[in-house]
């Protein structure tokens, strides 16, 4: 490792990042948003009004209340088999943030813990990590997801797993690349110097470094898996059902779309849009505010 | 790709290589892409299908044909069979003008149609039916060749089939139940190979092949020489669409004139657009739940109340109605209703009220957890459906859709020993076969049997005589339903949509088929 | 310099490797093929002919060498369910994919550059928002959503274009849109990013003081240095729009390798499977092999990394 090589990889600036939240540009609305998916799926059992996963098939395909043929006892309407779309919305945002957000945590961990073992002890373990990184980038992400779920069957958790092995690649990179030029900083050096262990050096020092990336990171894994979520329940192999998930809402509501029966499709959608551009929006700023210098993710 | 803005200088280098390859990349697209255009469409004289499955090469040769519906979509166009189903009659002679079998039941003798001809123009001759015959190896050849003893050819109009022994089902099997009456002319095959053949196949059917581009297009022509009749249609296009609402979309457009899987919703939407019609066909492939756990003395489901309750839980029905416009047939048997030596069993009742004091009375009052039910994922909203019936009188279960290979990997390996499965077969036979492979101990999906019905079942297999054997084989499916082995649930409907160019689509010409057939029949509004 | 390239060769044919090794035994535990080609209910002997058929009742190191053999002189060998060689397949595709990969590219590039350059230029202001907020919008919704309502939209109810299949550019419109306004969002995430970073460079503020007008500088000095690493992530991302189409491909009945490769792994038609993956990961392996070696060209600082 040379420092030129370094010099390349970052320009040399002092990364103790103390970044001051300005409220100017913040963006309050996705945050608000996001907050309040939060409450939502937190609340469910409470704020839904009807049981999400049972329905009658004599009340299939109510419209929403304002809808002629619609009734105040469903708001937003019934599906398929007469289950209110309200309480699979309501239902759904647990479903939603709960993969989204244990799948990033999880690629994140992976991913994180890897690139700075990557980059910290590099020799063999580098080697070791980053020949994995090239072969799971060589396979496209939603064919990989395909071929997991094949394997271990579908279920909300396993949804997490695959999501998770199959997104820790884009941390792991970006991860390393920091840890590449935050080793070669003064309170790295001296930190070896005071005696401190590889191990201490990268829980104390590196970690706190990366840390902000990896969040930054996060934010917008978060659309890709919750969309990745969604695609997977369109091609079969999602989130199973009769479980409220925002995803395999839209792919079961989607034919309605065709015979004028948008509350199907329309409200899971617009959660699942609001939620992940949201996110996006957050990330975005996040972006600017930590880590100018994930620009091009 | 973090790498990409770390550096600026001498980025220009970079960026030419990239649009230079954008460039040439694009060249490739529009040169290739061009040959790929439409065929222009012959006003009056052509239809075109929506498929929904990926069509394979392996249809076009009758000596594939595995043990599977599919392949018939296509094989009634391009062939046709010494003795086939055809409308208002299991086995019609088509190919062969009429056959006889001899006393001893040891001897079958086919007198072959004249007149018939390949697209080649030669005539379909005796030599082609042996031919065809030796070199069928799809799913029912060990069965046929532990059968057949030889294959005689007096002359080129006469075919004689010499069995080992007295066998029943022969012509069951050389018509419907296999592809081993599907004629190929055999002097084309020996020139071309197998592997030629798939490519440009040759056969004696209304259609002659034009062009296949694999997975997406197969175009045909009308071979105007065929024995029972011209075409009435010169052109037919089958197009592979994968998606339900997009094949609906296309067939709403007039891009399609056919399309095949239509279901629910759609199937609705379709009933409602002018211009369209739904043509709903009753598939031989029955549904069911099966309960594994029956055998284990500690499970509910060893009380036969419990499963005599699951059934009468489940509203077929509505099901039928929410899902197919009720377009499934009710048939509360596993074995279609068109199989040699059917028994009827009572019509499916339900009684949810009933139902609860079956639970009671078995000592499940509030009822149990059920653990998982299995189900093939493509089939998960029927399986939605009697999760929520059984919920309904406090048998609670998950769902666990698997996909479909994945799922009957799992059946066959007996994977699935706890809970309920929700399976289904469209596998070809008779009431026998489908006891063999789902009730009788060492069946390929037999989770466990009764000793009395797998005594029956050695007794029929040892019994030549048809009545008897039929007394046998109904008493043990009566034995099937009063033990509530399975809870049947129905007979799929299969629901396709008819655009308004079409005069005769043929669906449903010939009973318990899917798919369009004949297709000599079809024929254009006006035309 | 040319140690860096063997060594970086080294690494990519050493991840195709493991790729071909993790496709290989990954799809062999996905399921059985035979279950597919017969109707449910069909006798075991039934599954075992076909097994016999295929070499899947030979040991699995065998079957891998036969692969691995076969591989080495370009053969990927016969689909399961086509029973055609699997690179003759492949390549009746491979062209398809291209043009909707190279069209939607053009569109995602149409959205993401400008977008991008407001971003940068007008930060704050309305355009920059409506042109963030569409860009981030095609990110923000599932494909095949986005297919069906245009379909349902400009076939069923406009009928203006033409609802699935190849053969005409209309055809393309709609699938190309669906593709590439996913990829719009990253194309204007680096546009603006790399705007704002040429806008604060030495040469820009030298030009600004120099008394040239504001639309000037960014249209020939800003813009220009800005589109390079723009157009370097569009070169990945072509590559990567061809191998991820699937959901494009299947809602609407294009023919290209997404759709071979998912069809090939519902039917468990392992052959294909394993071609098209490792067709696709040669491909990205090799762009992204190229850029490395370009940047070392460029930056022979690099050359010393790792």
């Amino acid at each position: 490792m040379s420092t030129q090589a370094e010099t390349v990889a970052l320009p040399p600036r002092f990364r103790w990042r103390r970044v001051s939240l300005r409220l100017g540009d913040f963006p309050l609305i996705p945050t608000l948003i996001l907050a309040g998916v939060a409450f939502v799926a937190i609340f469910a059992n409470v704020l839904a009004p009807h049981n999400p996963e049972v329905g009658s098939l004599v009340a299939r395909f109510k419209p929403p209340f304002w809808e002629t043929g619609g009734s105040a006892k469903y708001l937003l309407g019934t599906d398929q088999l007469g289950r209110d779309v309200l309480s699979r919305l309501i239902f759904g945002a647990r479903v939603s943030m709960v993969v989204g957000f244990t799948a990033v945590i999880f690629a994140g961990v992976i991913g994180t813990a890897l690139g700075i073992l990557s980059g910290y002890l590099g020799g063999w373990v580098d080697q070791v990590i980053m020949r994995l990184t090239d072969t799971w980038l060589a396979l496209p992400a939603l064919t990989f997801a395909i071929f997991l779920a094949a394997i271990v069957g579908p279920s909300m958790w396993n949804i997490v797993i695959i999501l998770g092995i199959t997104y820790w690649t884009r941390y792991a990179r970006v991860i390393r690349g920091e840890v590449l030029s935050l080793k070669e900083r003064e309170f790295v050096r001296l930190a070896i110097v005071a005696g401190c262990s590889k191990w201490t050096i990268m829980r104390r020092h590196i970690l706190p470094n990366v840390i902000n990336s990896a969040i930054v990171l996060g934010s917008l894994m978060l659309g890709v898996v919750i969309i990745t979520e969604a695609t997977l329940s369109f091609l079969g192999v999602g989130v199973p059902p009769p479980q409220p998930a925002w995803g395999l809402m839209l792919s079961d509501g989607k034919q309605g779309l065709m015979v004028g029966r948008w509350w199907l499709t329309v409200f899971p959608g617009c959660c699942i849009m609001l939620m992940v551009l949201s996110a996006n929006l957050l990330g975005d700023w996040l972006r600017v505010k930590l880590d100018p210098q994930l620009r091009q993710l | 790709m973090a790498r990409c803005g770390g550096t600026r200088n001498g980025g220009s280098k970079q960026s030419d290589l990239t649009r230079r390859d954008v460039l040439a990349l694009t060249a490739i697209g529009l040169v290739a892409g061009a040959p790929a255009a439409a065929a222009a469409t012959a006003p009056g004289g052509q239809l075109t299908w929506a498929i929904h499955v990926s069509l394979a090469p392996t249809w076009f040769d009758p000596a594939e044909t595995e043990a599977l519906i599919t392949p018939y979509m296509v094989l009634y166009a391009l062939h046709d069979a010494m003795v086939k189903q055809m409308p208002g009659k299991t086995q019609t002679p088509c190919l062969a003008e009429s056959w006889s079998s001899s006393p001893d039941g040891l001897s079958y003798e086919f007198v072959l149609r004249k007149g018939a001809k390949f697209h080649n123009g030669e005539p379909v001759t005796a030599d082609d039916v042996k031919f065809s015959f030796e070199r069928y190896h799809g799913a029912a050849h060990q069965l046929m060749k532990d059968n057949v003893a030889a294959i005689e050819t007096p002359d080129p109009q006469h075919v004689r089939f010499k069995l080992k022994k007295p066998w029943p089902d022969f012509i069951t099997f050389y018509s419907t139940a296999s592809g081993s009456g599907w004629i190929v002319p055999r002097k084309y095959v020996e020139q071309v190979g197998n592997e030629g053949f798939k490519k440009a196949p040759i056969g004696a059917g209304p259609y002659k092949f034009v062009s296949f581009t694999p997975g997406i297009e197969l175009v045909l022509e009308a071979f105007d020489e065929y024995w029972r009749k011209p075409p009435g249609v010169k052109r037919l296009v089958m197009k592979v669409i994968p998606d339900e609402a997009t094949r609906l979309a296309a067939l709403k457009r007039g891009e399609v004139d056919i399309a095949y899987s239509v279901r629910s919703e759609l199937a609705e939407e379709l009933q409602r657009t002018p211009g369209l019609t739904l043509k709903p066909v009753v598939l031989q492939a029955p549904n069911w739940l099966y309960f594994p756990e029956q055998w284990d003395p500690k499970s509910p489901w060893h009380d036969l109340r419990v499963r005599q309750a699951a059934n009468l839980a489940i509203d077929r029905e509505g099901m039928s109605q929410a899902l197919f416009l009720g377009y499934c047939k009710i048939t509360n048997s596993i074995i279609p209703y068109t199989f040699d030596f059917y028994w009827q069993p009572p019509a499916a009742v339900y009684d949810p009220a009933k139902a609860k004091k079956l639970l009671a009375e078995a000592g499940y009052a509030s009822g149990f957890d059920a653990g998982l039910l299995y189900c093939d994922s493509s089939y998960s909203n029927m399986a939605e459906v009697s999760l929520d019936n059984l919920q309904q009188i406090g048998i609670r279960a998950q769902l666990q859709p698997i996909e479909r290979a994945a799922f009957f990997a799992g059946y066959v390996d007996k994977k699935y020993t706890r809970g309920i499965i929700q399976g289904a077969s469209g596998a070809f036979g008779n009431a026998a076969t489908r006891l063999a492979s789902f009730v009788v101990n060492g069946g390929a999906y037999t989770y466990g049997s009764y000793p009395d019905i797998d005594e029956l079942f050695s007794q029929q297999a040892g019994e030549l005589d048809h009545e008897k054997r039929a007394a046998i084989l109904d008493k043990m499916q009566q034995l099937v339903h009063e033990k509530a082995i399975y809870a049947p649930i129905w007979q799929l409907g299969f629901l396709n949509g008819v655009g308004p160019r079409v005069g005769e689509s043929a669906f449903g010409l010939i009973a318990g088929f899917a798919y369009t057939a004949p297709f000599e029949d079809i024929t254009i509004k006006g035309a | 310099m040319k140690q860096y390239i063997g060594r970086r060769v080294g690494y990519s044919l050493l991840s195709l490797f493991l790729l071909s090794l993790t496709i290989f035994f990954f799809v062999r535990v996905t399921g059985d093929p035979a279950a597919l080609l017969v109707e449910p209910g069909a006798s075991p002997a039934d599954i075992a002919a076909i097994h016999h058929q295929f070499g899947l009742d030979r040991p699995l190191w065998v079957q891998y060498g036969i692969f691995m053999a076969s591989l080495f002189h370009g053969d990927l060998g016969q689909s399961f369910y086509y029973r055609m060689p699997v690179m003759g397949l492949y390549l009746s595709r491979l062209p398809n994919s291209l043009l909707l990969a190279v069209v939607a590219m053009g569109l995602s590039l149409l959205i993401g550059i400008p977008s991008g350059i407001l971003a940068a230029v007008r930060v704050g202001r309305f355009w920059d928002s409506v042109g963030k907020l569409f860009a981030l919008l095609g990110l923000s919704l599932p494909s095949f959503w986005v297919g069906l309502v245009l379909i349902l939209v400009f076939s069923v109810y406009l009928g203006w274009l033409p609802s699935s299949g190849a053969g005409t550019p209309l055809h393309l419109i709609m699938p190309a849109f669906a593709l590439g306004w996913y990829f719009a969002a990253a194309h204007m995430r680096l546009t603006r990013s790399s705007m704002l970073e040429v806008l604060g460079s030495e040469y820009v503020k030298l030009a600004r003081i120099k008394g040239l007008p504001q639309s000037l500088v960014i249209a020939k000095h800003a813009f220009k240095n800005a589109l390079i690493p723009v157009l370097t992530l569009a070169g990945i991302n072509l590559v990567i729009m061809v191998n991820v189409a699937v959901v494009v491909e299947t809602v609407f009945a294009w023919p290209g390798i997404g759709r071979l490769l998912y069809e090939g792994i519902a039917f468990r038609d392992f052959p294909v499977v394993q071609g098209v993956v490792i067709m696709g990961g040669a491909m990205i392996v090799t762009v992204n092999l190229l850029i490395d070696i370009l940047y070392a060209v460029i930056d022979p600082r690099i050359r010393l990394e790792r």
